[in-house]
């Protein structure tokens, strides 16, 4: 995997970690059973305090995406999650809310984002239809 | 639940140079654990601030304490559990690099080989060369092997990477993160005091920034990356725009660009009645807080 940090988003460097390892599992560049890279060559690759990639995966384990076989490291676990459905709902209500106030500061009608959306969804559909040929 | 002695707490620090104030009231706290930076402009009283800690210097008024201990009173006590590294390194001359680490090993409790055998490695020094015929940045790479194989708690370090070219820097910090960030995490606190911040970036938990020998600004790094923004915008026409409480407003004809200190909603709320044709708010990387905190003084003078 390859990781991209932007010091310059905003965003805390665990949570863009926690978001490019979920991308990676939702789109397949993660496959269920792989390895994540381990704490410190990770850290030592992006530069990044070893308690960052700590906390990125402890968020992950919480999530309930990656669990931690001791002495082997940290895998993606299997697509069958143990979140509840109401869970994993507030989960996605939290990425929704993020872009609806994204849309509102670059003035974006809830009509386009919502179109943008259905867009979205089908270039993902396609990308995955195509990894999973 | 029991809080944890920090590892580095400075209250009200002053000391004086004749009628200088080289550090005029400075106060912070590092945690266990903790990469801590330490920025401010040449002269802002960085180095007397770390001399303090190490007992080179003594306080004129207030209290530093390292690991709960005073330097003044315990010093060998607290120097047995940090390392320092300054800008400047120096070592015997006419020693080689297995003589130098050999006597700095003398001086500690504790060694760890393995790390040195790893480290020597991985910097390719010579162990037989003398240190008189290293550069700077395998004295300094020496230096850090010296800090770094004794597993001390605390980790001081001035200026490491000064003069240094960008490959050795880079392998400087990935050190720090990989030799040094093994183990307990709560017995591995680093203390950086630098201006290459940028490289430091992914590094930092939290940091103080020294000016004229107080602080200007301690805060976290998430949190400061979320509070200081830069936002762009270019609107139709070069209208009037107020932009009260920004840090810094430029403007260019119709394009601004203003940095935000807590306050970027508001000012993008104004910047938005004016239907700006391009808006981008971007976070900014320590580095430019740091410079962004000279405007910061101002405001505040």
């Amino acid at each position: 995997m390859i990781f991209q940090i932007d010091f310059k988003s905003g965003t805390p460097v665990y949570l863009q970690l926690v978001e490019q390892i979920r991308h990676a599992a939702a789109s397949g560049g993660l496959r269920t059973g792989e390895p994540l890279p381990s704490i410190r060559p990770l850290a030592e690759e992006l530069r990044v305090n070893r308690n960052t990639i700590a906390k990125a995966y402890a968020e992950l384990e919480s999530q309930g995406v990656i669990e931690t076989v001791p002495g082997k490291g940290c895998f993606l676990k299997a697509v069958g999650s143990p979140l509840t459905k109401s869970a994993r709902n507030d989960l996605l209500v939290q990425e929704i809310d993020r872009a609806v106030v994204a849309a509102h500061h670059l003035q974006i009608s809830d009509a386009e984002l919502l179109a943008l959306v259905q867009k979205r969804l089908n270039v993902f559909e396609r990308k995955n239809n195509v990894a999973n040929d | 639940m029991k809080t944890e002695t920090p590892v580095i707490e400075i209250q009200s620090l002053v000391r004086r140079y004749g009628k200088h104030d080289a550090v005029d009231g400075l106060s912070l706290n590092v945690g266990a654990g903790k990469c801590y930076g330490f920025f401010g402009r040449n002269g802002a009283g960085k180095t007397t601030t770390i001399k303090c800690l190490l007992n080179l210097l003594r306080p004129d008024s207030g209290n530093v304490r390292v690991f709960g201990l005073d330097p003044r009173k315990d010093e060998v006590a607290i120097k047995s559990r940090l390392a320092y590294v300054p800008d400047m390194v120096a070592f015997y001359p006419w020693m080689s690099v297995r003589e130098t680490l050999e006597y700095l090993a003398s001086f500690r409790r504790n060694w760890n080989e393995d790390i040195e055998k790893d480290l020597l490695n991985r910097f390719q020094l010579d162990a037989t060369k003398k240190t008189s015929s290293l550069s700077k940045g395998q004295r300094t790479q020496l230096a850090l092997i010296g800090a770094i194989c004794p597993e001390p708690e605390l980790l001081v370090l001035d200026e490491p990477t000064s003069g240094l070219d960008p490959i050795v820097r880079r392998e400087f910090i990935e050190t720090v993160i990989g030799a040094y960030q093994s183990g307990d995490p709560s017995r591995r606190t680093v203390f950086v005091s630098t201006h290459l911040i940028s490289e430091f970036e992914g590094l930092i938990d939290e940091f103080t920034i020294i000016e004229q020998g107080r602080e200007l600004l301690t805060m976290g790094a998430d949190n400061a990356r979320d509070r200081f923004k830069k936002i762009r915008a270019r609107l139709p026409q070069e209208s009037k725009v107020t932009l009260a409480g920004a840090l810094s407003v430029k403007r260019n004809g119709r394009e601004l660009e203003i940095l935000a200190n807590g306050n970027s909603e508001q000012l993008l709320a104004e910047l938005k009645s004016h239907l700006p044709e391009e808006l981008k708010v971007e976070a900014l990387s320590l580095e430019e807080i740091f410079v962004a905190s000279g405007i910061l003084k101002k405001a505040n003078a």
